[in-house]
């Protein structure tokens, strides 16, 4: 959401459209709030890949990372995922999801 | 850059694809932007488009403080992207009495889209569906037709012949 706020060419839109997208200040410090809350090795891991790919948490759809478009390894992509084993596309270093 | 210069799809409309019967709420059982809100991310638990409709309720409020979603003459259309969810959904919800929405006209808002989708990087079907919807509902003949609308179908036939006009 942050990042839409930020893009310019999705916060023009949307404003053209009469949404209004003013206050990014309220979702930065909602940010910041949260942030402070995540474990600081997985925050690193993640301000590290969003240097590189804008999206960093991106979801598993038959066994492919929706990110880079690899394939991931049979064992990875069977793999359960729970907060404390969070896993992470080989190829590209997103943070993996499913649904 | 202006929304003119972004590459918007053709094929995908609001009415053919993206509305479902079962994220129709006919008559909203609330009258205020909170508790709206939390019907609506209800109704996407209810009909299983996200297991985490707390967690949609969340990013709904956070959307809002960013600025608000109603965007005047009963219009309200919050729109989040989540990796909560996996499909681009909207759920159409009214209030024949109007509900309050801190919209930007002060006026109470009478029909709600709410627009959800995963956070995919571009997604201009995703832009493409804000637009279609504020365009859409422009004509206060349309609303009114939709405010009208006997059935879910109904309403979606309103919307379909609004998109193409």
């Amino acid at each position: 959401m942050l990042r839409d706020a930020r893009n310019p060419e999705i916060a023009t839109h949307e404003e053209s459209l009469g949404f209004p997208m003013g206050n990014v200040k309220a979702l930065e410090r909602t940010r910041e709030r949260l942030a402070s809350r995540i474990d600081e090795q997985l925050l690193k891991t993640y301000e590290r890949v969003s240097r590189k790919s804008p999206r960093v948490v991106v979801r598993v759809e038959g066994g492919v990372c929706q990110g880079c478009r690899m394939s991931l390894p049979t064992s990875s992509a069977s793999r359960s995922i729970t907060p404390a084993s969070l896993e992470n596309c080989q190829n590209c270093g997103r943070i993996l999801y499913r649904l | 850059m202006t929304s003119a210069t972004l590459t918007l799809p053709k094929a995908a409309t609001v009415a053919d694809g993206f509305l479902r019967s079962s994220l129709y709420i006919p008559e909203l059982r609330v009258k205020r932007k909170s508790a709206v809100l939390e019907e609506l991310a209800q109704t996407l638990g209810t009909a299983t488009i996200t297991k985490d409709p707390e967690g949609i309720l969340e990013l709904l409020r956070q959307r809002e403080s960013l600025g608000s979603t109603g965007i005047g003459k009963g219009i309200a259309v919050p729109h989040v992207r989540s990796t909560l969810v996996s499909d681009r959904v909207i759920l159409l919800a009214r209030s024949q009495k109007g509900v309050e929405f801190e919209a930007v006209d002060g006026a109470p808002v009478h029909l709600v889209f709410l627009i959800v989708a995963p956070p995919i990087e571009p997604d201009p079907v995703y832009l493409k569906l804000l637009a279609e919807i504020v365009h859409s509902v422009r004509l206060a003949r349309v609303r009114q037709k939709l405010l009208d609308a006997p059935t879910f179908e109904a309403a979606r036939e309103v919307l379909r012949v609004a998109a193409a006009s």
